[in-house]
């Protein structure tokens, strides 16, 4: 087992002790709530459906791959399964991440697939309504093509993360 | 999945063997082998899908079938001469037959008038035999498929089977009179194994006289200590006859001889009652326990005439002896020298029947899985082994060796239950070639060679699809039509050859015609025409040949049936590589062309040298690398587009530097970094400069695009002993990269 193990293992309670706290906000919150897991990227928080999250790992290097674009960090090892780890800072044109032990990457599944991505930090679990999804205004490219909505919680702008659009629909020779 | 379902599919397994088989045959009989061997091996297999057949219900199928087979039988009895035309009939019948298989398969139904035209032709061909002698047949046929079995025993005595009861046996008494033989019988395992049914056997007895079975049913362990397919049963029979001999009794058991240990005994007339029973006891007693006193008395009936034997194991002159006295005696006459070949004949039995089981493939994989992560854990526990280590725990190391070696050699065992002969795939092609031949109005002949080779099994799955469309290619494009044929001066009959061959860690599979070569004008015209390569650009032969993997790519002046619509040979290349092969053509105007591929002999594991290129590991398949160089050794060279060539043995080998052709940063000193000289397929070589060599290992291949995407120049990643992931360099792709590089 690679170092690590102790700090992603903290991690994974960490997580589990914030779900378990946020349910009962969502049994209030009913049907039309939705449960983010929010993470960040310098000053901003971005969100992700919990349901898609399948694993947060603290940073531990990856393999890079070559010919790749910018934001593909490379692949890790999960338990005997290849995934790939894409840069989100990079993926949004604001250069790559230099991480460190403390950087986090989320693994969700994206369809079929399963994918890692490296953020910040892991800041929490929200419960918002599907009623507060604002429409991200048109303006820039890289914005309407990244995120599918916009949530303010507790006076803090989350951006919803589309998760096909970084990890499927980027252009070849970014 | 019911019951009968299971069943179901193990007839449908079963099928396809035995459809292999006929075609094997039926290959065999149409180069002229007509030997009654085959067709008795041809009337067991289409009565074997029969019978299945009409456990299920496939009736269409039955009723095709029972034609076929009442011909085949016409045929084996001489009654029809097995001319070119009727063998041609077979091979048509054996392609319906296929048919009707996959359609009950499948759960499709075929068209009512299906496979009638030959069943009429069967029937003419079997007119001109009396109406009785068919139904005699039908009789036959019947009496073997479908009566069931019945327990009845000739003569006016009832079969007496006695109850289970072993208190019950021990007390019986029986009377013994003149003219009564006793016989203990003592089936081996080998003996069911065989399908030998002892219920046969006693009836055969019956038919010599009263007999009386009795089971001895003491030797049967409790539940617990049960196998269900070992022999716990003896059995003993008194038959009464004045007339019988013992070599009469001796020849009803003659087919299950060496299976089975017998006693024959005449009992003498005024013998108390109880004395038969003890008689027998000591040779069915020792029998029971397979003590070396078992294997001697077996090996005494196999040595010595059976009188003799009778004497001696006849209790009445040695009466006041105990059975326990007597055991020793038996074991004496028989003298070490004259033991061995009575112990060679069970052996001998055995060799004759491979044993084999059917597993779920599923199940093997799970093995095959499993040793994949023992060898990487093993390699992982070699790694951790520093020098300190080595000198302080010698005993650990020397384990570690063994676990190395142990891990191997599971490895290699695990590998060979999947690896299967390339006949299975092979077989197939035979009919791919009859109806192409017939479609096209070619005259194609097919010769295979090396069908025994064995190779994964999930890459002979994967190699259907390719070989049909490279034999279909070879047909419809290689293979010149009879007359133009002639016109060049060539057989009528074109060949198509296939063959299968290991060539170190790799097989080998070659389809090869002796058709007209690839046409490059046309090719290389067509190309332009689409854009495939660019207008100016000039292209050596070979990679004109290249070209038709490319996607959407097809000379054919019409799409036909057969081939034409421009997918295929692209499928070729991309199924190859998918299973981590490669494809090579090379043609001969007027001559004819050869298509190669070359295949791992197994997917799960690879044999890899660990190097390093800028700070990250990469491996690299030991099968394709031929030697390695240190860089200040080697002897480079300069060509004008500023790459650089390597001069080994006389020969110049393009050199690719990995750093730069994977774009990572070159850190390392020049001078210390290695030449990795590899083999991209049969002849071309390409040399590849890393910074470092770590070392040797083996490694499980991962794919890349379960989660991501291929990358070019990658073959997939492996997880190395730390834990971090290793990507796989793919030679042939690197190779090709530069193709693509020069063709943009």
């Amino acid at each position: 087992m690679p170092p690590g193990v102790a700090e992603e293992g903290t991690r994974n309670m960490d997580a589990l002790a914030i779900r378990e706290d946020s349910l009962g906000a969502g049994l209030v919150a009913g049907q039309n709530s939705l449960q983010l897991i929010a993470f960040s990227i310098g000053e901003q928080t971005y969100g992700v459906e919990i349901t898609t999250v399948r694993e947060i790992r603290a940073w531990n290097g990856a393999t890079p791959l070559p010919n790749s674009r910018d934001y593909v960090r490379g692949v890790i090892n999960l338990r005997g399964t290849i995934v790939p780890v894409f840069d989100l800072r990079a993926r949004f044109g604001e250069g790559r991440t230099s991480p460190t032990k403390n950087h986090v990457v989320v693994v969700m599944s994206v369809g079929e697939k399963w994918v890692g991505i490296l953020v910040d930090a892991v800041s929490d679990i929200l419960t918002v309504s599907r009623d507060d999804i604002h429409a991200v205004p048109d303006g820039n490219a890289v914005d309407t093509e990244l995120l599918t909505g916009i949530i303010t919680h507790d006076s803090r702008m989350v951006g919803l993360i589309d998760l096909h659009a970084v990890v499927l629909g980027a252009p070849t020779d970014a | 999945m019911s019951e009968l379902d299971e069943f179901k599919a193990t007839y449908f397994d079963e099928c396809s063997e035995l459809l292999l088989e006929l075609e094997e045959q039926f290959a065999a009989i149409q180069s002229g082998e007509r030997t009654p061997d085959r067709l008795n091996a041809v009337f067991r297999a289409i009565h074997s899908i029969k019978g299945g057949a009409g456990a299920f219900g496939f009736s269409a199928l039955v009723g095709f079938a029972h034609a076929f087979e009442t011909l085949l039988d016409h045929v084996r009895d001489g009654r029809i001469e097995m001319s070119v035309e009727v063998t041609g009939l077979c091979i048509r019948a054996n392609d319906i037959v296929a048919d009707f298989v996959t359609a009950a398969r499948n759960n499709e139904t075929l068209p009512e008038h299906f496979g009638a035209e030959e069943k009429l032709r069967f029937d003419a061909l079997c007119a001109g035999e009396n109406v009785a002698d068919l139904e005699g047949e039908l009789m036959e046929e019947f009496d073997l498929d479908f009566t069931p079995v019945r327990v009845v025993l000739k003569g006016d005595t009832e079969p007496v089977y006695e109850e289970p009861d072993a208190d019950r046996f021990e007390t019986l008494p029986f009377q013994a009179m003149a003219g009564h033989w006793t016989v203990g019988f003592k089936p081996h395992p080998a003996l069911y194994a065989r399908a030998g049914d002892p219920l046969l056997l006693f009836r055969e007895l019956a038919s010599l006289g009263d007999t009386h079975v009795r089971a001895m049913l003491s030797p049967m362990p409790v539940l617990a200590e049960f196998d269900a397919i070992g022999s716990y049963c003896a059995w003993e029979i008194t038959l009464s006859s004045p007339t019988v001999t013992e070599a009469a009794i001796r020849e009803v058991f003659e087919f299950v001889e060496g299976d089975c240990d017998l006693t024959v005994t005449e009992l003498a007339t005024t013998q108390p009652t109880a004395l038969p029973t003890e008689a027998l006891a000591p040779a069915a007693r020792a029998a029971d326990h397979g003590t070396t006193l078992a294997s001697q008395s077996s090996a005494l009936s196999d040595l010595v005439p059976p009188a003799e034997l009778t004497q001696k194991i006849d209790p009445a002159p040695a009466l006041p002896k105990s059975p326990v006295a007597a055991a020793p005696e038996l074991a004496r006459p028989s003298p070490v020298t004259e033991q061995t070949p009575a112990e060679d004949k069970p052996s001998e039995h055995k060799a004759t029947g491979v044993q084999s089981i059917r597993v779920d493939l599923d199940k093997v994989d799970r093995v095959v899985n499993m040793v994949g992560e023992l060898v990487i854990t093993q390699s992982m526990l070699t790694q951790q082994m520093d020098e300190t280590l080595r000198a302080k725990y010698q005993e650990l190391v020397r384990g570690l060796e063994v676990l190395a070696q142990t891990t191997r050699g599971l490895q290699d065992s695990v590998m060979s239950i999947r690896a299967q002969p390339v006949k299975s795939v092979f077989s197939r092609m035979p009919r791919l070639v009859r109806e192409l031949a017939g479609k096209t109005g070619k005259k194609i002949r097919l010769e295979t060679v090396g069908e025994n080779t064995e190779i994964d099994k999930t890459i002979i799955e994967q190699l259907s699809d390719p070989l049909t469309h490279m034999i279909r290619n070879s047909a419809d494009h290689g293979i010149e039509s009879p007359a133009k044929r002639s016109a060049a001066g060539k057989n009528e009959t074109g060949v198509i050859r296939l063959s299968a061959d290991q060539a170190g860690g790799n097989i080998l599979i070659v389809v090869e015609d002796d058709g007209a070569g690839i046409n490059r004008e046309r090719v290389l015209s067509v190309a332009r025409e689409r854009g495939v390569v660019a207008p100016d650009q000039q292209l050596t032969d070979e990679q004109i040949d290249q070209l038709i993997f490319a996607p959407g790519f097809s000379t054919a002046d019409a799409v036909s049936d057969i081939s034409g619509r421009g997918v295929g040979m692209d499928v070729v290349l991309s199924n190859i590589k998918k299973i981590g092969g490669s494809v090579h053509v090379r043609s001969i105007t007027g001559r004819g062309t050869r298509m190669t591929l070359r295949l791992p002999l197994t997917l799960a594991v690879l044999d890899v040298m660990l190097v390093k290129v800028s700070a990250t590991p990469y491996v690299i398949p030991l099968s394709s690398i031929v030697e390695t160089i240190q860089c200040s050794r080697a002897d480079f060279g300069r060509v004008p587009s500023g790459g650089k060539v390597l001069r080994v043995r006389g020969e110049y080998v393009e050199v690719i530097d990995l750093a730069e052709r994977f774009a990572l940063p070159n850190e390392a000193d020049t001078t210390n970094r290695f030449v990795v000289l590899c083999e991209t397929d049969g002849s071309t070589k390409v040399a590849l400069i890393v910074d470092d060599i770590i070392g040797q290992q083996q490694v499980v291949i991962k794919s890349l695009e379960e989660n991501f995407e291929r990358i070019e120049g990658i073959a997939g990643a492996t997880i190395l002993g730390d834990g971090h992931v290793a990507l796989i360099v793919d030679v042939q792709g690197l190779k090709s990269m530069v193709t693509h590089r020069t063709a943009a």
